[in-house]
């Protein structure tokens, strides 16, 4: 397995003008022993959708200078980007062929499309990917999982037709077991109640233990977003599309249960619990084949109890997903991909979180659990 | 995300043509980790002092190009406003906004999404209601600035 990073965990560096791209680019090449790869997401990181030649020249050249590798581009789609009609499944293809051909053009290896990308645009876009010579991986991110039809649709056609070109792209965060603790701090700082952290934290360790009044099945369908929103919502109305009913309301009883008096705030911390994909470390194992890079995604790294220089996320089971990635046979990359940043981002700029040190701690974790070593590398 | 810093605090400032005051603007940024083409860009929840500001009087400048207004910037659908750049909301109200400290709630709306919503349609046929959280991209409440308005400046 092969360590880099996705330029996406510098987003809030880029975004107070304190790293440029290629400070991020160095950062990866010449500060975390181990790593040379490069994810980026091409509508944060570049001139879209036309850099430029004279940028093309440029990006070649901090490759060869920090000695890292194009390795991801992560692409989106906007279906409303015309705005008198949705897009069509031709014109998300047409887009998504656009960015596939820019990707190529900067020396990426493969493209992440979004997890709602319907399969049939992934394979309308195959045959220019075997063109270009790319790999198009579906993103499984949290509350989805790896069971699933959204997974199982890509893995039935790679095996029917024999081809390695669409694969999946695990973002780690589907091995989260609990609601991350900077996100609790941020509910707690707009007024939630330290009992409902406290109760979305017992009722993950229900859910990840199958001890809960419910089903996730029902949930892990939806993107995080739009599940935050419909909550939201049965909570202001008591109302909800039908196969929500059944969590939404056992999840509204464990709050009245568990939390005095709780506020709308309350509720929506507790409903953090079932955002978490509890996906299975055997299946990851049986699916390694079909991945074609990972998001390392992780929100917060703390120092392990008694392990100096040592990190780990406390709501992300890491271990169990780098050894099943290893035991699945999997040779390709990990890129850090930091999303915690966004929960400092209420507080002032010298109180929000420190990016470069979180992506270094992160890179401490990887290199000891898939067993990096670094011990010649003059870093 | 970037609650705090999605209005840069020093921007606030009243608008002259020909001498004349027309009204204020403030720069912005994109409230997301990414950009976007312009056209899901569909205008500001923008309320200061009590009094609310729709988009029907709001125009936006970026790209290098004059200010246009949010029923322009719906035909921008090539056009891209990418992450690193700053923006101008202007706003026309004759005479502009008192000197002194102005509290000011806004809330950003960018049709952007992951993919398709059940929404759509609907967003087709007329944008989300500005400061609904709806369309609001990833800060999905309205923040509050206190801003001091600068020295007026010809657009």
């Amino acid at each position: 397995m092969k360590i880099g990073v996705s330029l996406y965990s510098y987003q809030q560096s880029q975004f107070f003008r304190e790293l440029t791209l290629e400070d991020q680019i160095r950062e990866v090449g010449e500060n975390l022993p181990g790593a040379d790869g490069i994810e980026i997401v091409d509508e944060m990181s570049l001139r879209y959708p036309d850099p430029g030649e004279d940028f093309v020249r440029q990006w070649f050249g901090w490759m060869e200078k920090y000695g890292t590798i194009p390795v991801t581009m992560d692409v989106s789609f906007d279906v409303l980007q015309f705005r008198d009609h949705v897009m069509s499944y031709e014109e998300v293809t047409e887009r998504l062929v656009r960015d596939m051909r820019l990707a190529k053009r900067l020396g990426f290896s493969n493209v992440r499309v979004l997890s709602t990308c319907p399969v049939e645009v992934m394979i309308a876009a195959l045959p220019e990917a075997e063109r270009l010579d790319l790999r198009l991986g579906k993103e499984v991110h949290q509350p989805m999982r790896l069971e699933g039809r959204q997974v199982q649709e890509i893995v039935e056609f790679a095996e029917t037709t024999g081809t390695d070109r669409l694969g999946l792209v695990p973002d780690f965060g589907i091995f989260g077991f609990r609601p991350t603790e900077v996100l609790l701090d941020q509910y707690e700082r707009r007024g939630a109640k330290a009992e409902a952290s406290a109760a979305s934290v017992e009722l993950s360790a229900r859910l990840r233990e199958g001890r809960a009044p419910f089903d996730l099945d029902d949930v892990t369908n939806q993107t995080a977003g739009n599940l935050r929103v419909a909550y939201k919502a049965y909570i202001a109305t008591g109302e909800c599309e039908p196969g929500l009913a059944q969590p939404f309301t056992a999840l509204k009883e464990f709050t009245e249960t568990h939390v005095p008096e709780p506020g709308e705030l309350d509720y929506v911390v507790v409903g953090e619990a079932i955002m978490q994909s509890n996906t299975s470390l055997d299946l990851m194992r049986e699916l390694a084949g079909y991945v074609v890079s990972c998001h390392g995604k992780f929100n917060n790294m703390s120092e392990i109890p008694g392990k100096p220089g040592c990190f780990q996320d406390l709501a992300i089971d890491y271990e169990g997903a780098i050894d099943a990635l290893k035991a699945g046979g999997f040779k390709g990359y990990v890129n850090t991909e930091y999303e915690g940043q966004r929960y400092s981002q209420d507080r002032t700029r010298a109180e929000m979180m420190d990016e470069v040190e979180q992506v270094r701690r992160h890179h401490e974790m990887l290199r000891r659990l898939i067993g990096i070593d670094v011990t010649g590398e003059v870093a | 995300m970037f609650d705090n810093y999605l209005i840069r605090s020093d921007s606030l400032r009243n608008d002259v043509i020909d001498g004349e005051v027309v009204g204020f603007s403030m720069a912005v940024r994109i409230a997301n980790y990414r950009g976007v083409f312009l056209s899901l860009h569909t205008g500001y929840f923008l309320e200061i002092d009590g009094t609310d500001y729709p988009r029907e009087v709001q125009s936006f400048e970026v790209n290098g190009k004059p200010p246009r207004g949010f029923d322009e910037i719906k035909t921008a659908i090539n056009e891209h406003w990418d992450y690193d750049d700053e923006a101008f909301l202007h706003v026309r109200k004759p005479g502009g906004l008192l000197p002194g400290e102005h509290e000011i709630r806004f809330q950003q709306c960018v049709i952007a999404a992951y993919g398709y919503l059940p929404t759509d349609e609907e967003w087709v046929k007329s944008p989300p209601k500005t400061g609904t959280g709806a369309g609001s991209d990833k800060t999905p409440h309205i923040v509050t600035y206190h801003l001091t308005l600068n020295e007026a400046a010809e657009v």
